[in-house]
């Protein structure tokens, strides 16, 4: 079913970007667990009591003075969002569709490989990089939190933090996906696999922002990442897990079906 | 028997564009041309010989599997140059002729290096640099490689300067003595001629004729441009009784299909200047079979 010849070019292609993300997180991670203070409250919280309503667009709202939930508040509402998002995007595009627009699919299948086994071996290289990526953010957070504030971070619901983020981003991951496997044209796969996730982000930062907007919420699958639900131990959170790891599993695997059975002008 | 057989095949692109109800067979060991202008529907025929299109209606077989539904184990003992050459522009020729190689699961890379010396190609460069003419080389390297049984070639000497024309058509004629079946396409009748033993011709996506090429040689038309010295030569050489396509000024265009000899005779009447036989293309070649004329 995966093809390692292709799986490991595509690796080969794609640590460059990944190191460009990880550079990235890494820079985030850094400067914000830096202003974590546990006996006052850090400088960010400053800015969220000073600015809630944009603080709150990004997911940035007043943290309770624990660590766990100061990373959560700061870094799993924006930035552990955006970056992977980025890279599903951008993995799904080059995995399959630009391929396909280029011409370059051709050779893919003019051998004795199923097209179930180009898009299988595709769909790993692509969450093999998520898992890394995510990964690395959690390695990251463990080990700032424990040189920084030794003792203070609270491993278990950090890292079922990160799960959550892992969950949320294959499913984002899916949706770039099957579009990807969708369309011929690089043009369309990007707009609508890029879109959707988009446009999903964007409800979630207006229903973040206002009262009477709040039940926007419900229009978009971030909702199902509930970051503060995690770290307070709701079993909805935990629900909303699972869904969103049972939607990527629906959507790759339609994606590889859709594949498998279109036509390629190529 | 037949080892390629397409069967009723029809793609609809609308517009006229497509296949519409193709049918013909390849037998074992055959060099098969695939003649028609540019748009025809070769390459769409193709394409269901390679399983990347299904058919709306009818089917392809290679090998006697069906080509859309077992299209993954028919590559196994396939080759195919596709009509254009995209490959993945990061690697070099060589690593990409390795790349290949592993994805396919084959070893043997003597028969790669002996393709590479026949064309004399040094695949050492990055793709992305290479000429259209070394492209079309790795290409014609990656069907041969694996020593494939069936070969489906999309118009394959596409870029080739002619010595390496030749070079591909004598790789042909072995692969031919070899017992290999090939399918070729081309827009050029020259090309076919010299490898292919039976030919079929398509036009707007219909089959418009079947035939040993020796058959459609016999039948070819071809056309003389004659430059006389004056503008009331050319209208008297033009009223000899020859088939006259055009006359313009002192040139006076003929169809000669076997009555070379009668041709000959004319001219030696007249005050001949020149004379031309211009490059046809297909079309008019295949018009001609059909006694069509001018259309």
């Amino acid at each position: 079913m995966i093809n390692w010849t292709l799986y490991k070019r595509g690796i080969r292609e794609s640590w460059k970007m990944l190191a460009i993300f990880a550079a990235v997180i890494t820079m985030y991670f850094t400067i914000i667990i830096s202003m974590f203070d546990p006996a006052l409250g850090s400088a960010l919280n400053e800015f969220a009591k000073a600015m809630p309503e944009l603080m709150a667009i990004v997911g940035m709202t007043p943290a309770t003075a624990e660590l766990v939930s100061f990373l959560e508040a700061y870094l799993y509402g924006f930035i552990m969002l955006v970056f992977p998002m980025l890279y599903c995007i951008l993995s799904a595009n080059k995995l399959i569709v630009r391929h396909v627009d280029r011409g370059s699919m051709t050779y893919l299948l003019s051998a004795p490989v199923k097209r179930e086994t180009v898009a299988f071996t595709q769909m790993k290289v692509m969450v093999t990089g998520l898992f890394a990526l995510v990964f690395y953010a959690t390695l990251l957070g463990l080990v700032n939190c424990e040189i920084s504030f030794p003792g203070e971070l609270n491993i278990r619901k950090f890292i079922l933090l990160n799960i959550g983020a892992l969950c949320l981003q294959l499913y984002v991951g899916g949706i770039c996906f099957l579009s990807s496997c969708i369309f011929n044209d690089s043009k369309y796969a990007l707009g609508v696999g890029a879109g959707i996730p988009v446009l999903g982000f964007i409800i979630q930062m207006m229903a973040n922002a206002g009262k009477e907007l709040e039940k926007m919420k419900y229009a978009t699958f971030f909702t199902l990442f509930d970051s503060e639900g995690i770290i307070a131990g709701e079993p909805d959170a935990i629900w909303g897990m699972i869904a969103l790891c049972a939607g990527a599993m629906v959507l790759f695997s339609s994606a590889i079906v859709v594949f498998s059975r279109k036509d390629l002008h190529i | 028997m037949s080892v390629c057989e397409i069967q009723g095949l029809i793609r609809d692109y609308g517009n006229g564009r497509g296949v519409f109800d193709l049918s013909f067979a390849i037998h074992q060991g055959e060099v098969f041309g695939f003649l028609g202008p540019n748009g025809a529907g070769k390459t769409t025929t193709i394409r269901h010989l390679m399983g990347f299109l299904k058919p709306e209606k009818g089917y392809c077989t290679i090998g006697g599997m069906d080509c859309w539904k077992d299209r993954a184990d028919i590559q196994k003992t396939l080759g195919y140059i596709p009509g254009e050459m995209v490959f993945f522009d990061d690697m070099t020729g060589l690593e990409f002729l390795s790349f290949m190689a592993k994805y396919r699961r084959i070893k043997s890379n003597g028969r790669t290096r002996e393709l590479l010396d026949r064309f004399e190609l040094d695949a050492r460069g990055k793709l992305k640099k290479m000429s259209k003419g070394m492209k079309q080389k790795i290409g014609i390297v990656a069907a041969f490689m694996h020593d494939p049984e069936v070969l489906v070639l999309d118009e394959p000497t596409s870029g080739l300067d002619p010595l390496m024309q030749n070079r591909f058509i004598e790789l042909m004629l072995e692969e031919r003595a070899r017992g290999k079946t090939i399918l070729m396409s081309s827009h050029m009748f020259e090309e076919v001629e010299r490898t292919c033993s039976r030919v079929a011709i398509i036009k707007n996506g219909k089959l418009v004729a079947l035939d040993n090429v020796e058959a459609l040689k016999a039948a070819q038309a071809r056309k003389y441009v004659i430059t006389l010295e004056d503008e009331d030569a050319a209208a008297a050489f033009a009223g000899e009784g020859l088939r006259v396509y055009e006359v313009s000024h002192n040139q006076v265009t003929v169809i000669v299909q076997s009555n070379i000899k009668e041709l000959l005779s004319v001219m030696n009447r007249y005050p001949v200047i020149n004379i031309l036989t211009p490059n046809q293309s297909l079309e008019e070649i295949f018009m001609q079979y059909y006694g069509g004329g001018r259309s």
